[in-house]
């Protein structure tokens, strides 16, 4: 990868790059020294440019970049600064000083002011540099350390070797000055003007510019490097070596969208970028979920598996026939390794388009790959969408052949075979077909309404809410996320599952969930209307019915309940 | 207005018989008249000389932040002055133009000698200052002694953490032998060295008998009423490698001038090719006028200023005190000693003077107007700055100082 900067361009804005200079000196106080305000009367960036290596890039995409280099600069820049100066030195001496113990002078101290034209030369410059770039928030470029290595100062005064040395002392301590937090702001601003308003123009100057360079220089790779401009990723086009002679801003940045492009959709095609290393290679277990699944596996596990039991009966109600199919659905989950369960959740969770979420499928896509062909499990799938489908299929089939197997451990081991590779992966691919994820996401609503009796645009709101992937405090929203988790999960396989049998763990879930079930129902029903209380009392003496029915009788209490309770409560315009 | 600090002082300076105006130093005083300290904010004096030997001095002020000082002062000579803010003669307390008197003989030393049975008991005079500002924790203190009759030690040194090595200490020695008189100084702020020099021409008040004539001269020109001083400074800084001099004139006119009095200056400074050139006169017992003319040979920087004082005087007893005999003068400046030596800051006894208003304007728009007076038990002082160049900003800062002092 080569980054081509444009550094004639530069120059030729330096009008106002002075008038910023300008005002950037005159800003800070100045040394008592200089009585006048400090002109920049001539500034040329020179033809060298200066050299950048670069050390690391945190962050690629078309509108925004981050990356620390390491500059040196020893090019042939300089600048005239016109000013004036105290010429007495008594007088700046003692103008610093308090004036109850200096010797105040008669006239010894009478001040001389003389213009001054200071010429900075021979700038060299070296250290660390951070560059952010944001569409929105323009450049900003930071140095770490201190740049300034040496600078040569020729002015007026050279004959005088104290003046000389003093002018020198203070103006590298004002370019440091300078260059530690004037220039950075600076470049902030310029760079806000250019992509605000003008932004139009310099799209139009550039690419004409990097064009021709193109032509001219590598007339082989003409038409590929058009081809390139328009986005289109091509792989000879980015093998080539010699071409960079595009500008910085577009075709390298295009070049990267492709390959931000590439990772986004589901083709198996990756344009190799050269000499790079993915941070996210390094860590990406790390940064897979920063926003939710750091505390999740450990903590949520227990939690979401009661209340997925408990919302599984509310969900049962959708349509009364796969209640029972999705009861044992549900008593599958708990016999699952608790890491599954939480993988699974966690997957469900970023199972919505988001931007964030992508940018992490994109890491986890280039790892899930190779494991899997590894696993060979589903190892002639080429793409990942087809792979993660046939996964879930045959988890459906898997789930729906074998009815009662579900107790037994195969099918168990099977999703541990599929989830211990990169674990979300699979099955959010999976939830992108449309319709399904349409479905699912008409269902998840219902979990929520049973609990609580809110308007549909309310629950909507919540569900949306729940986009958000950063983890949050609210204890009602996370019963929220964990309720529709689980709940995407089971639908899918609702429909394809008739009637299951009951199995051994059941009545154990259901105990587990039985102290929520009682609970929510009571708690929140009487925000309702005077029906919906009604209903909600007529619900808990079932409820307590249910129960006690239940501990007479054992594990087949749970449909009966599931189904009185959800055919009254289910909207209908959910029902899929 | 003299803070009263500064008052004290200047009485310390009187009754030990130093002759502040014999220096290099104060050899423009008569720009008194356009370099005058205008108050800035609002500042509140409270002060006080509990007794001859000590005082003390309260200072708030508020210019957007509320600051404040206080001060002791300590002086081993019983200063006899008038101390209560409504017996203060304001003539004392404002320093406008300075009339200088005739150079007195410094004492000999055998003068100083006190001999009580067989061994001397006399003791230097000394005075001990100190000064805390409270948000800056600054510390300034000063240290004054009498060595011997023509000799004068100072130490001044302010504490401040802002400044680098955490102070800095000036000291002078300053000897006056009424003829001529040598200060040297040194600064440890980049071990700056300085000297100074002063000679008058004509009259050597140590030998009275060649004294050529106390007549009054036959017309008003005469320069023999007049006295004429040269003088120099020299400042070097081996740390710095940097110095400074200066020369300077004067013609001033001598109490027994019979014209309106008046002072010439002229300073030059020849490293920077500065030249400053004062004209100031006392045109009448309420009325004094003040000139300046700079101009910088090397930069041809010019500014001309001009300055008045004005002394408001109750009109209604005036006639009634001139006609008072000297010895019924209740008020006596007890800083005349018996020697007859007289301060030129304790000479003008202005007991009528109600209030003073000092203008100053210069060529480049800038002017200042002080209005000093005593509102009963208080003096009061109202300043302004003014920047008429400015159109939109005419008015500069304003301040207000009221002091109190008992």
């Amino acid at each position: 990868m080569a980054f081509n900067f444009n550094w004639s361009p530069l120059i030729a804005d330096t009008d106002r790059v002075r008038d910023m200079l300008t005002t950037a000196l005159n800003k800070s106080p100045k040394p008592p020294i200089i009585v006048d305000d400090i002109l920049v009367n001539e500034l040329n960036l020179g033809s060298t440019p200066p050299e950048l290596d670069i050390l690391e890039i945190g962050d690629l995409a078309e509108d925004r970049f981050r990356g620390i280099f390491k500059m040196s600069y020893t090019g042939d820049a300089y600048l005239t600064l016109k000013t004036r100066v105290q010429a007495n030195p008594l007088n700046t001496y003692l103008s610093t000083k308090p004036s109850f113990a200096s010797p105040q002078p008669l006239a010894a101290s009478s001040s001389l002011t003389i213009p001054l034209q200071i010429t900075l030369s021979d700038i060299r410059l070296s250290g660390f540099v951070i560059l952010v770039f944001s569409k929105q928030k323009g450049i900003t470029l930071v140095f770490r350390n201190d740049p300034l290595e040496s600078l040569k100062v020729s002015s007026t005064f050279d004959a005088i070797p104290f003046v000389r040395d003093y002018l020198q002392k203070t103006i590298e301590n004002q370019l440091r000055v300078l260059f530690m937090e004037d220039l950075p702001a600076i470049i902030h601003k310029l760079s806000l003007r250019l992509f605000s308003s003008e932004y139009q123009v310099t799209d139009l100057v550039q690419p004409r510019k990097s064009q021709a360079d193109l032509r001219a220089h590598t007339d082989p790779f003409a038409s590929l490097a058009s081809l390139d401009d328009d986005g289109m990723p091509l792989d000879g086009n980015l093998e080539t070596p010699g071409e960079t002679y595009a500008s910085f801003s577009q075709k390298n940045l295009l070049r990267l969208a492709a390959l931000s492009e590439s990772q986004r959709t589901l083709s198996l095609f990756t344009p190799r970028v050269r000499d790079a290393v993915y941070r996210a290679w390094s860590n990406a277990s790390e940064r897979k979920d920063p926003a939710s699944g750091t505390n999740t596996p450990t903590h949520r596990t227990t939690t979401l598996s009661r209340i997925q039991s408990s919302l599984g009966r509310h969900g049962t109600g959708s349509s009364a026939t796969s209640g029972s199919s999705d009861a044992g659905s549900h008593a599958t989950r708990p016999t699952l390794p608790s890491i599954a369960s939480s993988a699974s959740l966690q997957s469900l969770g970023s199972s919505r388009p988001h931007r964030q979420r992508k940018r992490k499928n994109r890491v986890v896509d280039l790892r899930k790959k190779a494991v899997q062909n590894d696993n060979g499990e589903v190892a002639s799938v080429a793409s990942s969408f087809e792979d993660s489908e046939s996964t879930g299929g045959s988890h459906s089939k898997a789930l729906s052949a074998s009815g009662t197997q579900l107790t037994s451990n195969v099918p168990s081991n099977e999703r541990e075979g599929e989830l211990v590779t990169p674990p979300r992966s699979p099955k959010k691919v999976g939830f992108h077909a449309g319709s399904k994820d349409q479905q699912v996401y008409a269902e998840t609503v219902r979990p929520g309404s049973s609990r609580r009796p809110v308007t549909p645009h309310q629950l909507s709101s919540q569900a949306l809410e729940d986009d958000d992937p950063t983890p949050r405090a609210s204890m009602i929203i996370a019963d929220h996320d964990d309720e529709k988790k689980p709940q995407r999960r089971n639908l899918p396989r609702m429909k394809t599952l008739p009637a299951k049998s009951k199995s051994v763990d059941l009545p154990r879930t259901r105990s587990d969930a039985n102290v929520p079930k009682l609970g929510v129902p009571f708690g929140e029903g009487s925000s309702g209307g005077i029906l919906e209380q009604a209903w909600m009392m007529k619900m808990a003496h079932e409820i307590a019915n249910r129960v006690a029915e239940e501990k007479s009788r054992g594990g087949v209490w749970g449909q009966a309940s599931s189904d009185d309770g959800n055919g009254v409560e289910a909207p209908p315009a959910y029902v899929s | 207005m003299l803070e009263f600090m500064d008052y004290v002082q200047s009485a310390f300076y009187a009754a030990s018989r130093w002759n502040v105006d014999n220096s290099y130093a104060s050899l423009t005083t008569s720009n008194n008249l356009l370099d005058f300290r205008t108050p800035h904010g609002v500042r509140l004096h409270v002060s006080s000389l509990s007794s001859p030997n000590f005082a003390t001095s309260y200072t708030l002020g508020s210019k957007g932040v509320v600051d404040g000082s206080f001060s002791f002062l300590f002086s081993s000579l019983g200063l006899q002055v008038a101390s209560k803010s409504n017996d203060l003669p304001l003539g004392h307390l404002v320093r406008g133009y300075r009339h200088l008197q005739e150079l007195q003989k410094p004492e000999e030393g055998w003068q100083w000698e006190i001999w009580h049975r067989g061994k001397r008991i006399d003791t230097r005079d000394t005075l001990l200052y100190g000064r805390f500002y409270l948000p800056t924790s600054t510390l300034e203190a000063l240290y004054l002694r009498r060595i011997s009759p023509t000799r004068l030690f100072r130490l001044n040194t302010v504490l401040d953490s802002s400044l680098p090595s955490g102070g800095t200490a000036l000291s002078q020695l300053q000897n006056d032998y009424g003829k001529y008189s040598t200060e040297y100084l040194f600064s440890t702020d980049a071990a700056l060295f300085g000297f100074r020099g002063l000679y008058n021409f004509g009259y050597d008040p140590r030998y009275p008998e060649h004294q050529p004539s106390t007549r009054p001269p036959s017309h008003p020109w005469d320069h023999q009423s007049g006295r004429l001083s040269v003088g120099g400074e020299l400042y070097f800084s081996p740390v710095n490698k940097s110095g400074g001099l200066s020369t300077g004139l004067r013609f001033t006119t001598l109490p027994v001038h019979t014209g309106f009095p008046y002072t010439m200056t002229l300073t030059v400074n020849p490293l920077m090719g500065s030249l400053n050139s004062s004209y100031a006169v006392k045109a009448g017992r309420n009325l004094a006028l003040c000139s300046r003319f700079d101009f910088n040979v090397y930069s041809y920087e010019s500014d001309v200023s001009v300055g008045l004082e004005l002394w408001k005087r109750d009109l209604d007893t005036a006639w009634a005190r001139s006609m008072l005999r000297r010895e019924w003068q209740t008020k006596v400046a007890p800083v005349v000693d018996d020697n007859g030596f007289i301060s030129s800051d304790f000479v003008e006894r202005q007991d009528d003077a109600q209030g003073v208003l000092k203008a100053r304007l210069g060529i480049d728009g800038k002017a200042t107007v002080l209005w000093e007076t005593r509102v009963k038990e208080l003096l009061v002082g109202v300043g302004a700055g003014f920047n008429l160049r400015k159109k939109d900003q005419v008015l500069g800062n304003v301040g207000l100082e009221i002091s109190y002092s008992s």
